[in-house]
Parts: C-alpha cells; structure tokens; sequence
C-alpha cells in the first residue's frame, strides 16, 4: 500500500555568518551545506494500519510525510503510495489522500467551516449523496453541531482542530496524513482526537500516518511507531516491545517542605536532581507503587508528580543502545 | 513618564530607529521606487510644456517644482498610521502601553531615525536636481533657506501627527483606515503632490492655500523654490506651526480619551 | 495532472461564492469601500482635468479622448485592486503561514486555486464610474463607437487583463526566492498608476519603459484607441500576441517557483 525504500532528502542550504565583511565576502563565494533531512529511510505500510512517526523536532519526520504526500520531491529513493508515484501528483492519488497539519489550517478564517466544506466539496468532485452522509457522520462523530455556523476566527483552537479534521475528511480519503496533529491543544481536546482518528480509522479502514513528538499521542494511537532521528530510522515495530526495551522508569517529581537527606531519597530510587525543596528520582514502573507509598509515608512532602522521562532522553537512551550495537558489528 | 525621562531616552530610540531602518533597507528601496508618482507628472507636464507654454511653470521649472517634491516627499515621510492600526487591532499594544514609555513617543522615534537613510538617498536626487533645473530654479534669498529647516521639520510633524491622530482613531472606528485613505486622495490633490497649487483654478487654489494640506508638501516646496517672498514665507511658517499645535493637540485629546476606551475594553 | 476544464470551471464557481459570501458579511464595508473607490476615481480625474486645462489637445489627444484612456485604466484598476491583488497575494500569506501544502494537495491546478482566492466585489461600483466616464466622454465627442470598434476594444480589453494578471502572477513566483517581497505589488500597483495617461505623450526612458517592460501602452491606450477606431490591425496583432507571449512566459515562472518549493529542482 505504502512502500518506500532508501528514500532520501537532501537540502543545500547557504550558509552566511553575520556582519559585513562575510555579507560582502557572499556575494563571490557562498558556501553551501548539504542538510541530510531524511537520509535513506525504508518501509512497508498495509491497508488500515495506523503507524506513528517519532522522533524529536528536526528529526525529518515531517519531510518524510512530506515525499509520501507529494509535496516534496525526494533527492533519491523509491515512494510509492496506493501504487502512485506521489510526485506525479495524479488526480486519483489526490483525491484518496488527506493532510492535517498542527496549527495550521486551510478552513477560511472569516467564513464558518461550513464554506469551506461547500469549496472542498466542489474542488474534490464529491457527489451531493455522498458529501451529505459524509458531513453527518463527521458532525456526529465530532459533535460539530453548533460549530458550522460560526465563523472560524470565533471558534477555539480545539473547535478550530475538529473542523479542521471534518474538511480533511469530507473526500472519504483512504490514506490520512498527520503531521503533529494534536500540537498546542489541551489535554481533553488531544484525547478527543485521538479518539476520533481511532474510530474513523476503524470505520472506513483508512490508513493513517502520524508525525508527533508526544509520545502520548502514538501511545493512544498507534500499534506501530516508526522512530527516525537525524534522517534514519531507528525502530519499526511494535510500541510496547519499544517501551519495554527503551526505559521502563518513571520519573517521580517531588516537592518538599524542608531539605532531607540524600539517603532519604535514595532509599526509594535513583535520585536524578536534589535541591533544598525539591527532589527528582527516577524508579522503576515496578518498584514504583512501593516507592510512592514509601515516599508518601516518610517524606515531607507538599506534592509528587509522576511522568515519563523526557523523551529526548529515551531516544537517547535509544539511540546509545543503536549506537553500541552499531559498533559491535564486525 | 517624565518629559526628562523621554529627552534622554530618545538618542537611544533613535539610534535602534536607524538599525530598523538599515534592516528594512529592501522595503524602504521599494517604498521609494513607488513614490514615482512626482516623475511620471514630470514626464507628462513635460509633454505640455513642450507643445506650448504654461502659466508659471517652464520645463525647467516643472523639473525643479517635481524633483522638490519627490525630495520633500521622502524626508517627510511616516507609516505610524498601519503600525498603530495594526498594533490596536491585533491587541499588541497592551504591550506597548506597559513599559515607561509614551507609545507615540517611540513611534515618532522610530519613524525620525528613518529620516537620515532616507537624506542618503536624498542628496543624489538633489544633485540630479540641480544639474538638470539649475541654480537658477532654487531660491537665491538667504533668508529662504534659512526657513526651509522649520518648514521641513514643520512638514515631517504635521503628517506625522495627522497619522499618529487617525491611528488613535482606530480605537473608537472599525474603519480608521478609509479614513486615512480619504486623506491620502484629499492630500494628493491638495498638498501639490500631484499638481502644483498655482496651476489650479483660482477658486480652487484660494481654497487650497489656506487648507493644512499644502504645509505638508507645497509650502516647503515653494520655500525652496523662492516662490515666495521672505515676509511670505515667515507668515506662512507661523500658520504651518499652527497647524502642528492643533494637530499636536488633537493628538493627545484623543489619545487620553481613547485610552480610558482602550483600558475598559481590555484591549 | 491531467487538465480538467469544466472542472476547474466549478471550483472558480465556488471560489467566488465564498468571496461573495463573505463580501455580503460586511456590508457596510461594501458600501464604505464602494463609496472610498468613486472617491479615488475623482481623485484620478483631477490631474487630468487641470493638464487639459492649460490646452485643448496634448500629443494629439483632446480632453474626452484622454478620458477614455482613463476610463479603461479606472475599469482594469477595478479588477487589479478587487480581484488580482487580493487573491495573489494569498498566496504569500500561505507560504508565510505554511498553509501553501494544502492548496497544493488538492486535485485542482494550483495557480486555478490562488487566482481566484479573494475577489472585492464592490469593485463592481468602479466599473460603474468607469462607464459613466466612457459616456460623458462619448458625448462631448458627439459619436458612438461602431460595433466593430465595440468588439475590437473588448478584445482589447481581455488582452489586457491578461497581461495584468501575467505580470501579477510574475511578481508572486518571485516572491518564492525572496520572502519580503510582498510590497513588489504595491509597487506594481504605483507604477500602473501611469497608465492613466495615453501612452504617446511619454518619451525617451519612460516610452521604452512603458511599451517593453510594462507595456501600460497595452493595458489602456490600445483599448481607447480601439473604442475610437484608431487602432491599426497590425497594433492590435501586435498586442495579442505579446500578450500570448507574456501569458505563457508567466506560466513557465509559476511553474518554476511551483517546483523550486517543492524542491524538485534539487
């Protein structure tokens, strides 16, 4: 369905320092710099999976998503989607693909979606059948009732994302691009989402492609994680087996209300970070209730957070791990 | 903020005007590219006088009377009316309003350090002018030049108080914009930008000598070309000024009030 | 893409439905804006009316022949300001915004899209100044144009609104290599100010400036000219063909900006 193989992006990007002698010294001679965005990546996607793309900012997730939409023109590689060449932009390919970018959008600001939704209605040739059956089950799915009137610059951002997923879905696409879709938005509202591409991608067996730097998205939506750092891929399988395998912690945060002692805390975890009226420690998902329990009963605290670690550090972790394996090849 | 505070704070608004400015540089070339409008009614008057005479105005004078004022034009120039409209409408200048220092204070610094860019790409327009018009075009009377330095700086307040007031506009007029377009098409006809006063018919050019229009453009303009006697143009400075303190004052009336406004709507 | 014309038609259809749409939500601004654009169009008449105040005839136009001159540039004014301008300049508010992706997933012509994107229908009262003009003009002149004459400056008049939205499209491909280029249009617009002065009455650098590199000489002279059955066949052969020329040399630079952003150049 979708199958990509050694795709690469390569970008020349002028480089100039500031000042006046390098602005003149550019007019003769500009180095150039060759930014490796995507740097051979391979994979194959079926029908109806939902797979979601980590990795951190700059990574060339979104220039991956990119080549498969047929926005950008790959330097090197072979794409194929639905067995179009994506760049070939064909009306056919066009029309079986959606884009929903995070915070941007393409419904009009003066107008209610509800124009915008008759544009994209004649711009993607929708029969009137079909775009009314459409527009009443993404209004239940989505509960978007009140929202059509109103013009869009009224709406809220997580108002605005779900009209926004409405008109990226009025063609009935077979493949869904994401690209960061739930960025900005409150935490109900990100669940909503999630929710509702779920249950759309289960409906109409639609294909969904998600590009986020929150691991909570992918957690909540996607079997399947493809993890590309610096243009390569790192991980392509199942979350769970890359959870299990990267850091099972969790990070526990801590504030107190005066200073303890350092082995206090290290009786309960590892200690990341002391301060007189905080602490941070890290402790595995196993021994957590335990600690939590312990840290509650014999500490003085005025409150505890519990979270993932950062995700910048379970790449890392991530990557050391590829890294070392890496170099343990022959 | 005290009136010291202000004096001694603007060097240093000035000196970050003129770095705008300098960055700006593309935009400004273009602005000035499309203020071609005193070259085509050369190019055209030209053409007329050419073919016959016309009452006051050789081809000579007509170079001269047009290169003044493309001259005047650039010197005297401002934007604050689009950046108080927009600051306004977007709500930025909630932002403004916070640090020690009157808005319009820091949009007038801004718009000034704009002024000595601007007289760099003056002075080869001014040696165009006089080696195409000629000494001859220009005011011989000391006394004239001696005014041309108030009558510029007279030109460059009035327009920018009159921006600085319909921007202030904006707080109570959704439209505060067509407003200021209806200025900019009165003060095309009006100010001598498009048609010097003296070629209009007298009724009109009655009406037009004593309207504010004319000190924006056409009154420095005639300075220079010595069109006017000494005594003329002193009497004309004092009326010019005049304007300034009604503009000025007109200012900060709407100001304060539409500040009280500004404040209860939250901005 | 394969080219789909009667599609293409339906999607310009609902693209001015939105603009009229959203036209309709204000309208008080239709009619302050409508009221703002006779006024500019008074303020066009007056230089025009003081230079043919000192003579009756300049490079052999009269005073309602130079009218009709200005009546062609107030009526293409109207679809520059009102339809050209807004729409393109869309075009660099999406690349600004990041929003160009979209219009560039959708299974319609790009340059169909953003052409269309933004239409001020109160234009339409300019439209009505400008054929006021024309008739006022035609009075003093004390004859009607003939049918052919009609028909020559109506061919006269698509041709120059060809070139307009040629040169229009020109500007925003240029404004894909360098962003701050937005005001390329505002000078654009200023230098089509000159149009409203019949072309012949210009010499030397503006001449050549006028006929060659901006061929205002096109966009309004040759209409007038035509309405007074003045226009030569080769003139006007001469003019549709350039304009074919400009035409299509303003989609070969679309086309290449179209590629440079989406780097397939690279």
């Amino acid at each position: 369905m979708i199958d990509v193989r050694d795709l690469r992006k390569h970008y020349q990007v002028h480089r100039r320092d500031p000042g006046m002698r390098a602005a003149l010294r550019s007019l003769f001679h500009r180095p150039t710099e060759t930014v490796r965005a995507v740097d051979g990546i391979s994979f194959h996607i079926d029908e109806a999976e939902r797979v979601g793309f980590l990795g951190p900012n700059g990574a060339g997730k979104t220039t991956t998503l990119k080549c498969l939409a047929g926005l950008l023109y790959p330097t090197s590689g072979e794409v194929s989607v639905l067995g179009h060449l994506p760049r070939l932009r064909a009306t056919a390919f066009l029309q079986s693909i959606t884009l929903v970018m995070g915070q941007k959008q393409q419904l009009l600001w003066d107008l209610p979606p509800a124009e915008t939704f008759l544009l994209n209605r004649a711009i993607y040739d929708i029969p009137q059948k079909e775009y009314a059956e459409t527009l009443s089950e993404l209004t239940r799915l989505l509960e978007l009732g009140p929202l059509l009137g109103k013009p869009t610059r009224q709406l809220s951002l997580g108002e605005r994302m779900k009209c926004e997923l409405a008109v990226a879905l009025l063609h009935r696409p077979r493949v869904l691009f994401l690209d960061e879709p739930t960025i900005g938005l409150d935490v109900s509202m990100q669940a909503t989402v999630r929710t509702f591409v779920r249950e759309y991608n289960e409906r109409f067996s639609a294909t969904v492609l998600l590009t986020s730097h929150y691991m909570d998205d992918v957690t909540a939506l996607c079997p399947r994680v493809i993890v590309i750092d610096k243009g390569r891929l790192i991980y392509d399988g199942a979350l769970d087996e890359l959870v299990r395998r990267v850091r099972p912690d969790k990070r526990v945060n801590l504030r107190l209300s005066r200073p303890v002692e350092r082995a206090d805390l290290a009786r309960l975890g590892r200690v990341i970070e002391q301060k007189d009226a905080s602490a941070i420690l890290q402790i595995g998902k196993d021994q957590l209730q335990a600690a939590v329990a312990g840290a509650l009963a014999s500490l003085p605290l005025v409150d505890l957070t519990i979270e993932d670690p950062p995700l910048e550090e379970v790449m890392r972790d991530l990557f050391a791990q590829e890294t070392e394996r890496r170099e343990a090849l022959p | 903020m005290s009136v010291r505070a202000a004096v001694r704070a603007y060097p240093a608004l000035l000196r970050t005007g003129f770095a705008g400015a300098v960055a700006y540089r593309a935009e400004f070339l273009i602005w000035m590219f499309s203020t071609n409008m005193p070259l085509v009614m050369l190019a055209i008057w030209s053409a007329v006088a050419r073919e016959g005479p016309v009452p006051g105005y050789s081809q000579k004078g007509f170079t001269a009377y047009y290169l003044c004022t493309l001259l005047v034009r650039m010197m005297t120039g401002s934007w604050v009316v689009w950046e108080l409209t927009m600051e306004i409408r977007q709500g930025t200048l909630a932002l403004r309003l916070l640090r020690p220092l009157h808005p319009l204070i820091a949009y007038s610094a801004e718009n000034l350090a704009a002024v000595p860019l601007r007289g760099v790409l003056a002075i080869p327009l001014a040696v165009v002018l006089l080696a195409t018009a000629g000494r001859g075009s220009l005011a011989t009377d000391p006394r004239l030049w001696i005014m041309f330095i108030p009558a510029m700086m007279g030109a460059w307040l009035l327009t920018f108080l009159v921006m600085a007031l319909i921007g202030t506009l904006s707080l109570y007029l959704e439209s505060a914009v067509s407003l200021f377009e209806a200025w900019l098409g009165l003060s095309a006809v009006l100010s001598g930008y498009l048609v010097p006063l003296d070629l209009f018919p007298e009724s009109i050019a009655r009406v037009a000598r004593v309207l504010p229009f004319r000190f924006l453009l056409s009154y420095p303009v005639e300075v220079l070309l010595g069109r006017l006697s000494a005594t003329q143009a002193l009497l004309l400075l004092a009326a010019q000024w005049g304007y300034v303190a009604v503009a000025f004052i007109a200012v900060v009336v709407v100001w304060r009030a539409g500040m009280k406004r500004f404040g209860a709507y939250g901005g | 893409m394969k080219p789909r014309p009667l599609h293409a038609l339906r999607v310009v259809r609902a693209l001015l439905a939105a603009s009229a749409t959203l036209a309709v939500q204000y309208r008080l601004e239709f009619f302050g804006q409508g009221a703002l654009a006779l006024f500019w169009q008074a303020v066009t008449l007056v230089p025009l009316w003081v230079v043919f105040g000192t003579r009756s005839t300049i490079s052999g136009w009269t005073f309602p022949e130079a009218l009709l001159v200005i009546g062609w540039f107030t009526a293409l004014k109207a679809f520059l300001e009102g339809a050209i301008s807004p729409s393109l300049m869309q075009v660099i508010e999406h690349v600004r915004k990041g929003t160009l992706d979209f219009v560039l997933l959708k299974p319609v012509d790009a340059q169909v899209l953003v052409s269309f994107a933004k239409v001020e229908p109160w234009r339409i009262i300019d439209l009505f100044g400008a054929s006021a003009i024309f008739i006022y003009a035609f009075r003093q002149l004390h004859r009607a144009p003939g049918l052919a004459e009609l028909c020559a400056a109506f061919a006269m008049l698509l041709a120059a609104l060809l070139v307009l939205y040629s040169i229009a499209i020109v500007v925003v491909s240029i404004a894909f290599f360098a962003v701050r280029v937005d005001n390329l249009m505002f000078l654009f617009q200023s230098i089509f100010d000159a149009a409203r002065w019949p072309s012949t009455i210009f010499r030397g650098f503006f001449a050549v400036l006028f006929t060659f590199v901006l061929p205002l000489a096109l966009m309004t002279t040759y209409p007038a000219l035509a309405l007074l059955g003045r226009l030569s066949l080769r003139a006007a052969l001469g003019a549709a063909l350039g304009t074919l020329l400009f035409a299509a040399l303003s989609r070969v630079a679309w086309r290449f900006s179209m590629r440079r952003y989406t780097s397939a150049s690279s």
